[in-house]
Order: C-alpha cells, then structure tokens, then sequence
C-alpha cells in the first residue's frame, strides 16, 4: 500500500478518534477514571453532596478509604471518593489549585503551608504512634546515640518524624549535624536500609513493617518510646471550603472520627478494606494493624493546642518554620462530634481480595 | 515503485531483506539470552528477591494486572496522553520550525528563549502543570509537550537552514512560491531529518510519561510503575516496564513507516 500525506493525516485522525473514544467512553455515563476509582458500590450511591479527599496510601490516613467505603455502604448525606496521591509535593500543589480541598498531610507541612497564605485548617489527626525507627536486622545500633555519624531516611524535611529525630538528638546530647539526613521516598527506604545505602528510617507504617516481614529490619524505637502520643500526619481542610460548606465538612470530620474508632477494634477488617484502596498486599497492612497494639492507634485524634505547639516549637528551633502561628489559627475543632461512635460498616459487604 | 528506480533507501534495506531469518532470528536470541540470564540470577539467588523479582513473580502479576482490567485502560490512558502532546507539538513545532528556518531575523529573535525552554526538565514542570491544568489527563499532556516542543522546533528548524541555496535559486527559475515551493522543494527537503527529529522526540515523550503521570494521575502505565514502587510490589512495576518498552518499540516502527512516504524518497537521494 503507498502512503501518502492524505493517508497519513486520516491515519492519524483515526488513531486519535479511537484512542479518545476507548479514553473517555462516551456511551458510559459515569465515565471510565471516575468509575475505577469507586471500588465498592453501595446503597447510598445517590448522596446529594459528594467530596473528594486525598490521601498516600500509609496507615496514617488509613481512616480515608473507611470513611469513603463507609459513605458509600451506609446512609449519609455525603459521598466520599478518596483520591490516592504518590506524594507529598503533588498534593500540595493539589490543595493550592483547590483540586482537592480536604486532604491528609504531614503535620509540619500544613503549618509550612500556613506559614506561606495557603488558608488551611488542621481539623483532626491521622492516627497516634504509627511510626518506627528501623535498622538493618544484623546491625549494631541499639540506642540512638549509636546512629552518631550513620545515614538515616526520612520522608521530608517537613515530617514531624524529622522533627522528633531532632528533638531526641538533643534529649540525648547530640549535635544537629551527627546525624547525616537524607531525604527518601517512603516505599525505597526498605530496600535501600536492606542493600545498605542507609543506616536506618524513619518513617510510617506500613514501609517499616515491610522491612521486617522481609527479614532485612527490626524496630530500634516505637515512636510512641520516644514520643508518647506521636502524630504523624492531621486531616487539613482548606478554608474556603470550611466557610462555603460547613455541613460537608461536618460529614467528613465526623466520618473520619467515626471510621477511627471503627478501625480501632476492627484492624483485621480495615486492613482487608484498606488493601484494594492501597493496592497493598493485605497481609503488610494486617502485621501492621494486628501484630502488636504498640504500634498504631486510632483513637484520641481531636488535635491539641499542646501537641501542635511542641511541633511547631521544634520546627520554629530548627529554623524549618519561620513564623509562630497561633494555634487557633492553625486548628479549627469545631466540627469535631462530641460523641464518636464507630462507623456502622457492615462486615458482610468488605470485598474478598482477589489475591490471597 | 518501479524496480530500476535507483534509491539509496531500498539499496539500504535490500541486505536485509536478503537474510530476513537471521533478521528475525538474532533480536529473538537476544532476547532469550537475556530472559535466560534473568532467570538463572534469580534461580540462583544471585540477587535477594527484594532486589529482582523473579521472572515467575513478574508473569503472575502479568495475569493478575490484564485479568483485573487494569492493565488494558492504563494502556489506553498513556498511550492517549502521549499521542495527544506528541501530535500537538508536532503541529505547532514543525510550521514554526520550518518558518524560522527560513527567516534569520526570526531565529536570531527565538532560538535563544528556544534553547533555554529545551534544557527545562519536565519533572521541573510539574508544579506549574498541577496548578495551570490541575489533575488528571491534561497536566501529563502537558508536560509530554513541554518535552517534545523545544526539540522538535529546534531540529525543523536546522534542517531547514541547511538546504542548499541553490535549490531556492532553481525554485526561483521556476517561479515556485507559497505552497509550491513549500511541497516541491522545502518539506522534501528536510522531511528526512524532520522524521527522524519525530521519532527521537516521541522517545523523549515516551520516556517522560513516567514522570507525567506523577501528576495527580488515577491510571496509565507510569502511574502504574508508582503504584506498584507505593505498594512495595516491584513484580508489578516489572511488568509495567515491560509493556512501556514494547509498546515504545512499536510505535517507533510506526513512525518508521513515515520515511515511505513519497516525497522523502527525494530526500534520501541528496
């Protein structure tokens, strides 16, 4: 056949044609990218008012995927769609271009944010504890002081387990500089602390319980050793949606705040709902719920004036934040329901993984 | 074609055409080797499996990703985002390549700020892409045509300057002008190294969309690759791989096809 320039422009207008029909598939309503972000669907499909909340598939924001199943499977007036992020930065830039208006964030991050006009509000937290420092299973350290001139991960300059690091290091004498620093993404910290690019991490579940199910890590500290109560991460909500949509927000703290207790004594079960949403192998994400209490929880997560003011005071000497931001600017609590009860999930309804 | 036409394109591709078995036969056992060297270092546990994935994890996730459909529809979205910002800078990068190639003032005005945008890495982009285009399929387009724009103008551009003056001279005896002398001298001039600038760009262009699809994506192959790094399952990361660098290879045999064209025949005779 002889190719010509008509040919060659049909060819391409046809390859284009199709590729958008297959894309978009107008004869679905629902549309094709909307429609696989749905994994469960419920009796509640038709909510009046829907929202979208981001979140990094960590255990710190375990409680979005269970407030969007929850939505979905029970009767509320709103309809959560989680939206997965691979990374901080991208959902940063999100919330600044109002794409997602409610999102899970490294606490320090959300006070950066203020710090620079981006009206947001902390409105609750992730979860308490939740993270690890890990070593390499055979290694010496076994007490801070022993990381002295080691490499250690973590996820951000911006992470309260960065600040907490530092905080320690002076609990313990040691100089800022002692430790080297080095910023990594969470899901390569397991294997650069197994081929020995790093000395240790620290960072949230569920990247340091794969080290140890992987035979390459053991746990130095629980951050609840070093720090009662840790916080990791905090539901952030920017403001205009708080004074445009109260009602919304108000579902989704409370939906968030219910979903939590539900997790709280429910961890085999939110760890099989989580897995699809994740796209995690369900059993790291059971260790990590099941294996052992100390490691997360879901409970007591309205944020504190006292607990954000700690954050913010290392952040503030660490010379990272530059601007001492009132607590009442930075936390809003009132949406926080007086009375939490765990979220009505029906355990029938979890979908069985695919993959055993 | 006529057989006695002389052209130095077919003399190319007659050698192979001759022994096309070992045409075929070399790459395939190139391949296996390969294939085979990768199993026996995982068989052999040369690497720890959290390193490489063996080739038997990679084919079950193979399974697992076609048979839950996902594969199919982040092949469509990738290769829809990457068709769409390739097919737009190649519209407005080769006119405006072939205008300046043919105005000097014009080049002296642009190539600088051209040059500049050219060394500009799209993962530099990708804030501004989220904030200008928000999430979804037009801040990866975006950022593919961010990449192949500059590269593609540039390359036009100089193809264009190199034409021998004498043939402008001739297209003047003629009186060629406007879109004759455009069809009958200039584009088959330089379709040649306009083709080979389009497939080198649209390597640039699959290779971004990894770190397009960073951007907020819900699916496509790069997205895929960032799932499965998220997900602590470099088996699935494995297979995208796979499949992006196969279909990368298709699609430049495709665009291979171009130089058939009948004008650029005239072209590789110079």
């Amino acid at each position: 056949m002889k190719l010509t320039i008509a040919k060659l422009i049909a060819g391409i207008v046809v390859i284009i044609t199709t590729l958008g029909l297959l894309r978009y598939q107008p004869w679905k309503t629902d549309g094709p990218a909307d429609a696989r972000d749905i994994i469960h669907e419920g009796a509640n499909k038709k909510a009046e008012r829907s929202l979208t909340v981001g979140y990094l598939p960590v255990t710190c924001h375990l409680t979005c995927p269970v407030t969007d199943f929850a939505s979905k499977t029970t009767r509320s007036s709103t309809n959560f769609n989680s939206r997965v992020f691979t990374d901080f930065p991208t959902v940063v830039s999100a919330l600044q271009a109002k794409q997602v208006q409610a999102t899970f964030m490294i606490v320090p991050l959300a006070m950066k944010l203020r710090e620079q006009g981006v009206p947001v509000k902390i409105c609750y937290l992730g979860h308490r504890d939740g993270s690890e420092i890990v070593v390499a299973k055979n290694s010496k350290v076994r007490s801070l002081t022993d990381l002295k001139g080691k490499t250690v991960a973590i996820p951000s300059p911006y992470s309260n387990q960065h600040f907490v690091m530092n905080k320690l290091m002076g609990d313990y004498g040691m100089q800022p500089g002692d430790i080297n620093f080095v910023i990594l993404p969470p899901p390569d910290m397991p294997t650069s602390l197994a081929s020995g690019a790093i000395d240790g991490y620290f960072v949230g579940e569920p990247f340091c319980a794969k080290a140890e199910l992987d035979g390459t890590g053991r746990v130095l500290y629980y951050a609840r050793d070093i720090w009662p109560n840790f916080i990791s991460c905090a539901l952030v909500v920017h403001e205009d949606l708080i004074k445009e949509n109260r009602e919304v927000v108000a579902d989704l703290v409370r939906g968030i705040a219910q979903s939590g207790a539900w997790a709280e004594t429910h961890r085999a079960e939110a760890a099989k709902l989580a897995a699809p949403y994740y796209r995690q192998d369900e059993k790291v994400l059971n260790f990590v719920l099941t294996s052992n209490p100390r490691r997360v929880s879901y409970v007591q997560l309205t944020p504190t004036d006292i607990d954000l003011q700690r954050i913010q005071d290392i952040g503030l000497q660490m010379g990272l934040l530059k601007k001492k931001i009132p607590m009442s600017e930075l936390i809003d609590r009132d949406f926080v329901p007086p009375v939490i009860t765990p979220a009505p999930i029906d355990k029938s309804k979890i979908p069985e993984p695919v993959r055993k | 074609m006529k057989e006695n036409q002389p052209n130095s394109l077919l003399k190319a591709v007659a050698p192979q055409k001759r022994n096309g078995s070992a045409a075929l036969l070399l790459p395939a056992g190139v391949v296996v080797a390969l294939f085979l060297l990768w199993w026996a270092v995982s068989y052999f546990n040369l690497f720890p499996a959290y390193s490489l994935p063996s080739p038997l994890a990679v084919a079950k996730s193979f399974k697992e990703e076609f048979t839950a459909g996902r594969m199919v529809n982040d092949i469509i979205a990738s290769l829809w985002r990457v068709v769409v910002g390739f097919v737009l800078s190649a519209v407005l990068g080769i006119p405006l390549g072939l205008w300046l190639g043919q105005h000097l003032a014009g080049r002296q005005a642009f190539v600088p700020v051209l040059n500049f945008f050219r060394f500009l890495s799209p993962l530099a982009w990708i804030p501004f892409a989220i904030l200008w285009f928000h999430i979804g399929d037009k801040p990866a387009i975006f950022l593919i045509f961010m990449a192949t724009f500059f590269p593609l103008v540039l390359a036009t551009m100089s193809a264009v300057s190199t034409i021998p003056k004498i043939y402008f001279r001739v297209a003047k005896d003629y009186h060629y002008k406007g879109s004759e002398l455009l069809n009958k001298v200039t584009l088959p001039a330089v379709l040649p190294q306009v083709i080979t600038a389009l497939r080198v760009s649209y390597g640039i262009a699959w290779v971004v969309i990894v770190a397009a699809e960073m951007v907020g994506c819900q699916d496509g192959l790069g997205y895929g690759i960032w799932e499965a790094r998220n997900g602590l399952r470099l088996d699935s990361a494995v297979c995208y791989m796979i499949i992006i660098g196969v279909l990368g290879m298709a699609m430049d045999r495709l665009l291979a096809q171009l130089s058939k064209l009948p004008n650029v025949r005239w072209g590789y005779e110079r």
